[in-house]
């Protein structure tokens, strides 16, 4: 009799087990499902695919204002295409953060932002290039091409318009290599643009887990990866808060040549709070993002309220900084509201980078952890 | 109280069949095999060795370190050799010995990598060391017929199932906390994100799953050894090892796991059930194990001294298996907010813990102070697990300070800012985030720079 009674709890107890399996979720079961690929299908359809279009758009209006530049340099085509560069790299903005799959690295290929966004340039490296009119756009010197060695290009130092039409005009290579290169930055957004057309957003949407290699865990790397970069390389490597820097480097701001670092930061900043928000830059109405995600977790509404406040800081933060003179020039006469700005993006990486990934228990490296 | 302990004794030395010990052999040579040849081919040994500049390292084992890239390719390459020939039992004694030497060595060259799992691979390679797990359908028998057993005394099976009996136990009991019962935290976080699966997937999504698997999987962890040790159960606990394992194998990113444990398990079936199983394997195989049974020959009496010895160190290894988990008692705090004690105990999954951990570096003369990439001298795994757990950040916060004295920041105080999540409450700060790092040092005792977890 006994031996029977302890089979039955067994059994019993195995019972407990297999009843997860069994039993078929109703639709008015206490389900608290946040779907992911709804998320994944408005980042899609709503912020990357729009973003990576439109940057496409304007790379490739960019390359015909290059066109027209070449063949009839003059102060106004100079003007135009100094114009659409702006447009162009401000648009850049809102793909910094969708830097995985097709913008990924990919064989000898770095991911898109190290190939098309490096920055500082090597402003030295390219004029030994145009000196001899030879050129490798697709070797390790990520420093002589992209957005911003196009910058370099056409804004010049100084912004001296004059100076630098009559460099464009004693070496005929200069034109050659501004046209080059901004074909391979076409090419490039080209590329991860039609990617993103085909089939890839939909394996994008399909892949709806959270273990490392799942969508929502990439474009949750990717997403820190871009805040991170704001704060440390457009903010903190210029305000010399790098280990090692004895002083400040005001040249190290991205956008340096053009002047055009703050209006950047806050494309940049804007690109982050839409993936927050689940946020549509054309519509502007809110969508499933991170915040959404959140919402629907136990916990997820105190971290929504702290992250928010600290976004508010951080806007009030960036809109401090007075608009002119531009900011690296700010860092060495001004620094303190640019100080100010960088100690709010300090408070707000926490949140970012280990709260959120936690309460949402998404796997952030490969590496195996403890069995049960 | 003698008579009892010489029965125990007597009952331990009792002759049981060897097959047991050999189907041991056989899974473990076979599971170092995979998980090596699976940590190579995933490029692991780059990413976790090779590559990072910086490897924390065990208290006590800091003279344990990497060595350079062709030297870890020929660890690992002999790894699987020895993993190879203890599996097929050839040079077994030389085989196990390296076995475990070099499993062992990889496994304390960063605590970065620490797993319990490994640990376990660990203990059960260095008992393999103490059985004649050779002495049957083994290519050293085929070699030298002369040393085939057809018995063994019951410690050297004994031994095998009482460690995982410490661990399934210690694993269960740990589980008996607030969180994982009355909250059913880490598993309310990690159930759902889970929801994706087919099939089982939409049970993830069921507010009571959580509370199912953590009060399920506790009971599991107490009682399991005591079903598989009973006959009657055995089997049908043996299909719930399978399930369960499969499952958080499924569930969770925790590689070989699921099989070391699927494997390790069979060691609590019965004599018969082996021995059938290696005449089945025996027919497959004639030609190497040739048909004739093993003599009915038992393990040579040896000397008494030897005995008394190997007594001696057995029962050192169980009790230092029973008493070291406890060892978080004589430590203020809660031991998942701190991590002393927390190692090395069979605390496995208990929690959801993260840090972000940001470190500053000053120089004491022009008192310029720096922010440090942990990037620039981490990969992404190392500083996920540093900026959690206390005595990492004191390893990286002295690693700086002697990187930068290097660069010329003359005599640099290192401070660092970390904020620590726990089962998805708000994070906190680990520690003061004021205090020089670089003028405390480890030791065994309470690290009283740790600051309270503030009850929430």
């Amino acid at each position: 009799m006994l031996t029977v009674n302890i089979k039955y709890a067994f059994f019993l107890f195995l019972g407990l087990l297999f009843l997860v399996c069994a039993c078929e979720p109703q639709k008015d079961s206490p389900i608290d499902r946040f779907d992911r690929k709804a998320l994944l299908q408005n980042l899609a359809d709503n912020l990357i695919r729009p973003a990576y279009q439109d940057v496409r758009n304007e790379a490739n209006t960019f390359h015909t204002a290059v066109q027209a530049f070449s063949t009839n340099p003059s102060e106004t085509t100079l003007a135009d295409l100094q114009q659409q560069w702006v447009a162009t790299y401000t648009q850049w903005q809102y793909v910094n953060a969708y830097n995985f799959g097709p913008a990924g690295e990919a064989g000898l290929s770095k991911s898109l932002v190290e190939e098309v966004g490096t920055f500082p340039v090597n402003t030295l490296k390219m004029e030994e290039a145009m000196a001899v009119g030879t050129w490798n756009l697709n070797d390790f010197n990520r420093d002589i091409r992209g957005f911003l060695a196009v910058e370099y290009l056409i804004f010049g130092i100084n912004q001296n318009n004059s100076a630098v039409l009559s460099a464009f005009a004693s070496n005929p290579f200069r034109s050659q290599y501004l046209l080059e290169l901004s074909d391979n930055i076409r090419q490039r957004l080209n590329a991860v643009q039609s990617e993103w057309s085909g089939p890839y957003a939909v394996s994008f949407v399909e892949n709806a887990g959270t273990d490392v290699g799942s969508s929502t865990a990439q474009l949750y790397n990717e997403f820190v990866r871009s805040y991170e970069s704001l704060k440390n390389f457009k903010l903190g490597l210029p305000l010399g808060k790098r280990t090692g820097q004895t002083q400040s480097e005001p040249l190290l701001v991205e956008a340096v040549f053009s002047g055009q670092s703050l209006p950047m930061l806050k494309a940049h900043f804007t690109a982050i709070e839409n993936i927050w928000y689940g946020r549509s830059s054309k519509i502007g109405q809110d969508g499933l993002g991170f915040r959404a995600y959140l919402a629907a977790v136990e916990g997820g509404n105190a971290l929504i309220i702290s992250t928010e406040s600290q976004m508010t800081a951080l806007r009030a933060a960036l809109n401090a900084v007075p608009e002119s003179p531009a900011l690296s020039q700010q860092i060495v006469g001004n620094p303190a509201p640019v100080e100010a700005l960088y100690i709010e993006c300090s408070k707000m990486t926490r949140f970012f980078k280990s709260d959120l990934s936690s309460l949402l228990g998404i796997a952030i490296t490969f590496s195996s952890s403890d069995g049960d | 109280m003698t008579a009892l302990f010489n029965t125990l004794i007597r009952w331990l030395k009792t002759p049981i069949s060897i097959a047991p010990l050999a189907t041991l052999r056989v899974v473990l040579g076979a599971m170092l095999l995979f998980s090596t040849l699976r940590f190579v081919a995933l490029g692991w040994v780059d990413d976790h060795y090779v590559c990072p500049d910086f490897h924390f390292t065990y208290f006590g084992f800091d003279w344990v370190r990497p060595l350079p890239a062709l030297g870890m390719y020929v660890v690992h390459g002999l790894l699987i050799v020895s993993s190879l020939c203890v599996m097929l039992g050839l040079y077994h004694r030389l085989a196990a010995l390296l076995q475990w030497l070099l499993f062992s060595y990889t496994e304390l060259i960063d605590l970065t990598y620490y797993l319990n799992h490994y640990y376990f691979v660990s203990i059960v390679c260095g008992l393999l060391l103490l059985v004649p797990a050779h002495r049957a359908y083994s290519l050293d028998v085929l070699r030298r017929p002369q040393i085939r057993l057809s018995q063994t005394p019951r410690w050297t099976i004994f031994i095998f199932q009482l460690q995982l009996g410490i661990v399934y136990t210690y694993a269960g009991f740990w589980k008996i906390n607030a969180d994982w019962l009355l909250e059913a935290l880490p598993l309310k976080i990690w159930v759902p994100a889970n929801d994706h699966l087919p099939i089982i997937g939409g049970l993830f999504a069921l507010k009571i799953t959580p509370w199912l698997f953590s009060w399920a999987g506790m009971l599991y962890d107490l009682t399991i050894v005591a079903w598989l040790s009973w006959s009657r159960t055995r089997v049908w606990a043996y299909a719930t090892v399978v399930f369960f394992h499969a499952l958080t194998g499924i569930m969770f990113q925790i590689g070989v796991f699921p099989l070391v444990m699927m494997g390790a398990t069979l060691v609590f079936f019965s004599e018969k059930w082996h021995q059938r199983l290696w005449q089945t394997l025996s027919q497959w195989t004639s030609r190497f194990f040739a048909k004739k049974t093993p003599k009915n020959a038992l393990l040579g009496s040896k000397p008494l001294r030897f005995q008394r010895l190997m007594g001696a160190l057995l029962v050192l290894h169980v009790t230092f298996q029973l008493l070291f988990p406890w060892r978080y008692l004589l430590y203020p705090g809660s031991v998942f907010w701190t991590e002393e004690g927390y190692r090395f105990s069979w605390r496995v999954m208990l929690m959801e813990k993260a840090g972000t951990a940001t470190f500053y570096v000053k120089d004491s003369q022009t008192g310029r102070e720096g922010e440090v990439l942990n990037g620039d001298f981490l990969n992404p795994h190392q500083e996920k697990q540093m900026a959690m757990q206390p005595d990492m950040v004191l390893q990286f916060a002295h690693f700086l300070k002697k990187h930068y004295a290097q660069k010329g920041i003359s005599n640099p105080s290192v401070r660092a800012e970390v904020y620590v999540t726990l089962n998805g409450r708000p994070s906190q700060l680990l520690l003061d985030p004021h205090l020089d790092l670089t003028k405390i040092s480890d030791n065994w005792s309470h690290k009283t720079w740790i600051l309270d977890a503030a009850q929430q």
